[in-house]
């Protein structure tokens, strides 16, 4: 309730005096083939949190880009206290008092603590040599101005815990005077205990008078922190909100567009036995005693929080990095997977998280990325027949629906959806009896995203197995039969597909009193 | 129907613009040009005896070129052939000279040392993950060392007659070994172009990780062309030896800068992903006309190493350029 | 309370930062030598003698020298084989210049200042034109080898004026280049530790886009990386010509091998962002004490190159190892 008020009164006492810290007015900026941003405003005020709500490819990545200066507007305007500004590059950005805390953290590993908080702008002598005492005095002092006691200033930064190497870079942003201070998916990667203190360092910096852009896809960490919320939707802009007066399904329903079941074409399945199933799977350090069944027919949910070691269970599962220990059966008899070639031979299949780099060879054409999964179906004694791979090309071309000027279009010029599609198609083409799909609908469009869901429950239909990885919670309540919460490299709950609400299903994400809720 | 239509429009066009614009066919342009300047140059240049001495001489690059290819193509390197090339030198007059094995077996032993060596960088590069470019930098010092140290700058000489024909010999009018590098530029080509093992070494080139997570068997394959290259190696040093009747252990070395010389210059990017054997054997033809064009005018042999080193940088700036540019047009 | 956690809490810093300086590369390299010496004086002690390590460290020190600018190179991300070749050259040059009557110190400076423009010429392609270092170096190492012999057709060169030889000068007792060695090394130690440019090397080795974000221009840094390589280079060049009454006309064999194997098995990673020059300069001191004990404990000295390999080798799996245990620690 206090950091409710605290907000707003800042909130509020700045509407009354002076403008905005920032404000981006009717910014579009497009890229090959893509649309990102139309039209768009958003408004920052000093003292606030504001949090950027959209699903993936909404356009809250590109937007942040260009207020950090790593891209320019196609149109529109920025404006900081009330001037116009345009930024060249991110220094630019950075000199104006703007500073980004980005998901992949831009640290040196070797070099220390203080000096990665001023890389770049540590105080001189003289002669132009860096004063080294002062430099580790300040960073100490700005450390100590976050409440952060426990950091040694003199540590290499390779050898920090996650949530530390964040606030060196809260540090480091700081250290830059940055009065606007935008977090890209801040908890994606943390422990519970360093969400706790995150929250807890954004809300004396608000305190302080620091504007702080907030990106994120959980609801409930918005309603904890945010005093407003602006919600973006394929690139356009959809309204902003006082975060007291919105709610969950306001929120989604502004963000998706439409009501929850009209998504999700899914049909239902006959639940045949186990495909797949797992007992105490332990790899290190990032899955702890993990076990699950999977049936034919079944679609299962995997829901958790970014860095909760739902990808890496599928790695383990799909044998990139194999387990430690545990027992993994396929279809009643137990197996050991020790690489993916093994996977694929016993009938698993994994699309990947990241399609571009780890999905697709993208300097190469639509035909070789459908076949590079099944070489030695299209070839006859290891010499590749092209008129197979062709014919297999062009039926997933009918099959899938993919929009693609012919078999031998290079996929780098594809849309998202459609690489998505050439994924799957590739991994379809194995024959696999256990399909896992890792965030499958990431990052495309909506119509897309329909095709790919109708697509899966064909399939379950057909009497495969899925396990779906997935990070909206509006997609794995639609979708599946059942829901499994991962947290911390453990499953701390399992939903039925009735049962399942998004709040239980967050809570079971984020904190450690969740009872475990059975399958009705 | 009309995507059988599209399928055979699309592989037409792909054939003709491949022929006309790709780094191949340019560098054929270069090929017939270098040819007439040189014939022009020296009337020594254009006949039988003479053509076919280089291709004699150019047998060792180009056989050690042709896994040089597989490497590159995969986005790796291997600085060591040189070195492997100088060990197997030693290990056939050592096997044969000091441990008194007959020189059938000592060829042997010679083929397998290359392809050990071959495996050691190939398993290190997979299995302990050491970077291609430190790895071989390593063996380049370690191999050559055991070379040096085995021969103890000894040289041994006086093999029998038979030895001499795969280095000095001709069958059907062509050197031994000219028909032994056809075979294995056939060879190369036909795996590297046709096989499923071939679409994966492009496909670990342009993204390894993407290779990996289709289930493709990198670290194997990697470790194959590895130990292909040192086979090679040690093959062109038996052929080496068996040309000039003696060995010494300094044997080989500055052989990888002729060889990744042809590479480039065959198109192959230093990148990985792109590459064929047509251009490397284009390459290697290129670079020892060069070399041939430059004796002829009466360039000592030591000045010819600085027009490949020219050739190699030029090459690679022009192909990054030309790379660029199509990557933009793309 | 509070205080009782904090008194804890900074004793764990300190020892963890005593933890680091005796499992610091340095630490184990003069553990290292002084095991060296004791084994090595133990089995014939006239290595120990003062003139024989005197003549250890004078004979070497040109090579730790070099071995500056190449850990400032290496740590940048980069390398560079075509430093012996280029110290061959630079020594040629700075002999004839001074064989053909120029002031002796602009046959010392001189080949400095080439030195620099040649690094600059090499930093412009690496950094600019982006070609990977390890091809532009190879061309390199070719153009100038190549050149070096064509230019002087494989003379010695001899009759240099008296005062010529700057390194057989001796101050104090102790043999010049014994100051350069330790003088360059404390100098650039402190440089790269302590300064925003030294410190700017490290950025751009190991994280070069977030180099850039922090304002810091990964080209302008190369740049400087080389030419500053360059000078250490180009003195290093003049230690060693200097040194004898004759400058052979050439390279010695594989001495940028020796450069960089000082470099890596000094600490400095290969895989860039770390390593320091104080690191390297004690493995060249170590790497000729290791030459030096072969000869006094009866091994061959053409094993030398073996070892060096060897040592590569290990130091790039311990680095290796390390950096694995350091991931999997979080």
């Amino acid at each position: 309730m206090q950091q409710g008020s605290a907000g707003e009164a800042a909130g509020i006492a700045s509407a009354t005096g002076g403008p905005p810290v920032l404000e981006l007015t009717d910014i579009s900026k497009s890229f090959p083939g893509v649309q990102a941003l139309k039209g768009v405003r958003f408004d920052m005020r000093a003292g606030e949190v504001h949090a950027l709500l959209g699903e993936n490819g909404a356009g809250k990545s590109t937007l942040i880009k260009i207020v950090s200066g790593v891209h320019r507007p196609d149109q529109g305007s920025i404006r900081i206290d009330g001037q116009e500004a345009t930024f060249a590059s991110p220094l630019e950005a950075q000199r104006a008092g703007i500073a980004t805390i980005y998901q992949e953290l831009l640290l040196f590993p070797e070099l220390t603590v203080a000096e990665n908080i001023f890389m770049g702008h540590a105080p001189r002598r003289r002669l132009g040599a860096i004063d080294w005492p002062l430099m580790r005095a300040q960073a100490r002092a700005l450390l100590a101005s976050l409440d952060i006691h426990d950091l040694d200033v003199n540590q290499v930064v390779g050898t920090l815990s996650v949530g530390n190497r964040q606030r060196v870079e809260i540090a480091k942003a700081l250290s830059q005077n940055a009065r606007i201070l935008i977090m890209d998916e801040p908890t994606a990667a943390l422990t519970e205990r360093d969400v706790e203190r995150l929250f807890a360092i954004v809300r004396l910096l608000r305190a302080r008078g620091v504007g702080i852009v907030y990106i994120s896809h959980r609801l409930e960490e918005i309603f904890l922190l945010a005093d407003r919320v602006t919600v973006f939707r394929d690139g356009e802009y959809v309204a902003t909100k006082r975060v007291p007066e919105t709610d969950r399904d306001d929120l989604i329903q502004m963000m998706v567009g439409r009501r929850i079941d009209a998504l999700f074409p899914k049909f239902e399945a006959p639940i045949g036995g186990p495909v797949l199933e797992l007992r105490e799977v332990v790899r290190k350090p990032t899955t702890h005693g993990v076990g699950f069944t999977l049936r034919a027919g079944e679609i299962l949910g995997l829901a958790g929080l970014v860095g909760s070691g739902r990808s890496e269970l599928a790695h383990v599962i799909f044998g990139i990095t194999p387990a430690d220990s545990g027992e993994i059966r396929l279809g009643g008899q137990p197996v050991s997977i020790r690489n993916p070639a093994q996977a694929k031979r016993l009938g698993i299949a994994y699309v990947p998280e990241d399609r571009g780099t780890q999905g697709l060879v993208r300097p190469m054409p639509l035909k070789e990325n459908v076949s590079l999964a099944v070489l030695a179906r299209v070839a006859k004694h290891a010499f590749i027949d092209r008129a197979a791979e062709a014919a297999l090309a062009a039926a997933s071309i009918r099959k899938f629906g993919i929009r693609a000027s012919g078999i031998g279009q290079i996929v780098n010029k594809l849309s998202g959806g459609n690489q998505q599609k050439v994924v799957l198609s590739k991994w379809l083409a194995s024959g696999p009896k256990v399909l896992i799909l890792d965030e499958p609908t990431r990052g495309i469009d909506v119509g897309a995203k329909a095709e790919i869901h109708r697509l899966m429950s064909e399939l379950a239909q057909q009497g495969m197995g899925i396990l779906m990885i997935s990070s909206e919670l509006t997609e794995i309540m639609g979708m599946s039969d059942r829901i499994l919460v991962m947290r911390e490299g453990r499953i701390v709950a399992e939903f039925a597909r009735a049962a399942a609400t998004q709040e239980a299903i967050a809570a079971a994400m984020m904190s450690s009193t969740v009872p475990m809720a059975l399958a009705s | 129907m009309s995507l059988a239509n599209d399928t055979a429009r699309t592989r037409a066009a792909e054939l003709l613009r491949g022929l006309l614009f790709r780094h191949e066919g340019i560098l054929l342009g270069i090929l017939a040009a270098a040819l007439i300047v040189l014939a022009l140059q020296s009337d020594r240049f254009l006949t039988v005896d003479n053509l076919l001495n280089q291709g004699r001489l150019m047998a060792e690059i180009g056989l050690v070129a042709l896994p040089m290819t597989f490497i590159i193509i995969t986005g790796g390197i291997d600085l060591s052939v040189g070195s492997i090339m100088g060990l197997c030198v030693i290990v056939v007059g050592y096997s044969w000279k000091n441990l008194g094995l007959p020189l059938e077996a000592a060829i042997l032993v010679t083929l397998a040392t290359g392809t050990a060596a071959g495996f050691i960088n190939g398993w290190f590069i997979t299995h302990v993950k050491v970077p291609p470019l430190i790895m071989t930098l390593a063996t380049l010092a370690l191999y050559r060392g055991l070379a040096e140290g085995i021969s103890q700058a000894r040289s041994v000489r006086g093999y029998p007659e038979w030895f001499f024909v795969f280095g000095q010999g001709d069958l059907l009018g062509v050197p031994t070994q000219l028909w032994i590098l056809l075979v294995a530029i056939v060879v190369a080509w036909i795996v590297l172009a046709r096989t499923t093992f071939g679409r994966a070494l492009y496909a670990i080139g342009h993204n390894e990780v993407a290779a990996r997570f289709s289930g493709l068997p990198v670290d194997g394959y990697k470790l194959a062309i590895y130990t292909f290259s040192g086979f090679m190696a040690g093959l062109a040093g038996f052929i080496f030896v068996s040309r000039v009747s003696t060995t010494r252990s300094d044997m080989g070395t500055g052989l990888e800068l002729d060889v990744i010389a042809a590479v480039v210059l065959g198109g192959t990017s230093i990148f990985g992903g792109v590459g064929t054997i047509a251009g490397t054997t284009i390459g290697f033809v290129l670079i020892q006309l060069l070399k041939n064009g430059l004796a002829l005018t009466g360039v000592k042999g030591d000045a010819t190493i600085v027009v490949i080193g020219t050739v190699l940088i030029l090459s690679i700036l022009i192909t990054n350029f030309v790379q660029a540019r199509r990557a933009g047009e793309r | 309370m509070a205080t009782a956690t904090q008194t804890v809490r900074a004793e764990s810093f300190r020892l963890a930062g005593l933890r680091r300086l005796f499992g610091s590369q340095e630490a184990v390299l003069l553990g290292v030598i002084l095991l060296l010496f004791v084994v090595v004086g133990g089995i014939n002690p006239r290595f120990l003698a003062e003139r024989n390590l005197e003549s250890i460290l004078q004979g070497n020190a040109y090579v730790a020298v070099a071995a500056i600018g190449m850990s400032m190179v290496i740590v940048s991300g980069n390398i560079d084989i075509s430093v012996g070749s280029l110290i061959g050259v630079l020594a040629t040059v700075s002999g004839s210049l001074a064989v053909a009557g120029a002031p002796i110190i602009v046959s010392w400076l001189m080949p400095i200042g080439i030195s620099v423009l040649v690094m600059l010429i090499i930093g412009f392609m690496v950094a600019y034109l982006r070609i990977p270092s390890i091809v532009v170096t190879l061309g390199m190492l070719s153009i100038l080898k190549g050149g070096l012999i064509s230019a002087t057709g494989g003379k010695w060169i001899s009759n240099l004026p008296p005062g010529y030889n700057l390194a057989q000068n001796e101050l104090l007792g102790v043999p010049l280049p014994i100051y350069f060695m330790v003088g360059l090394t404390a100098g650039a130690a402190v440089w790269m530790r302590y300064s925003a440019a030294g410190r700017a090397i490290y950025a751009v080795g190991g994280n070069a886009e977030a180099a850039r974000l922090s304002g810091i221009s990964r080209e302008r840094t190369l740049m400087m990386v080389f030419a500053i390589h360059g000078m250490f280079v180009g003195i290093a060049a003049i230690l060693f010509a200097t040194q004898l009454s004759v400058i052979q006309s050439t390279v010695p064999p594989n001495l940028e091998l020796s450069i960089i194997t000082a470099s890596v098995v000094g600490g400095v990673s290969i895989l860039g962002g770390t390593g320091t020059v104080i690191g390297s300069t004690l493995a060249a001191v170590l790497i000729a004490a290791i030459g030096s004990s072969l000869i006094f404990v009866g091994i061959s000295p053409y094993w030398l190159r073996a070892v060096q390999g060897t040592l590569i080798l290990l130091t790039v799996l311990a680095d290796l190892l390390r950096r694995r245990r350091r991931t999997a620690r979080r």
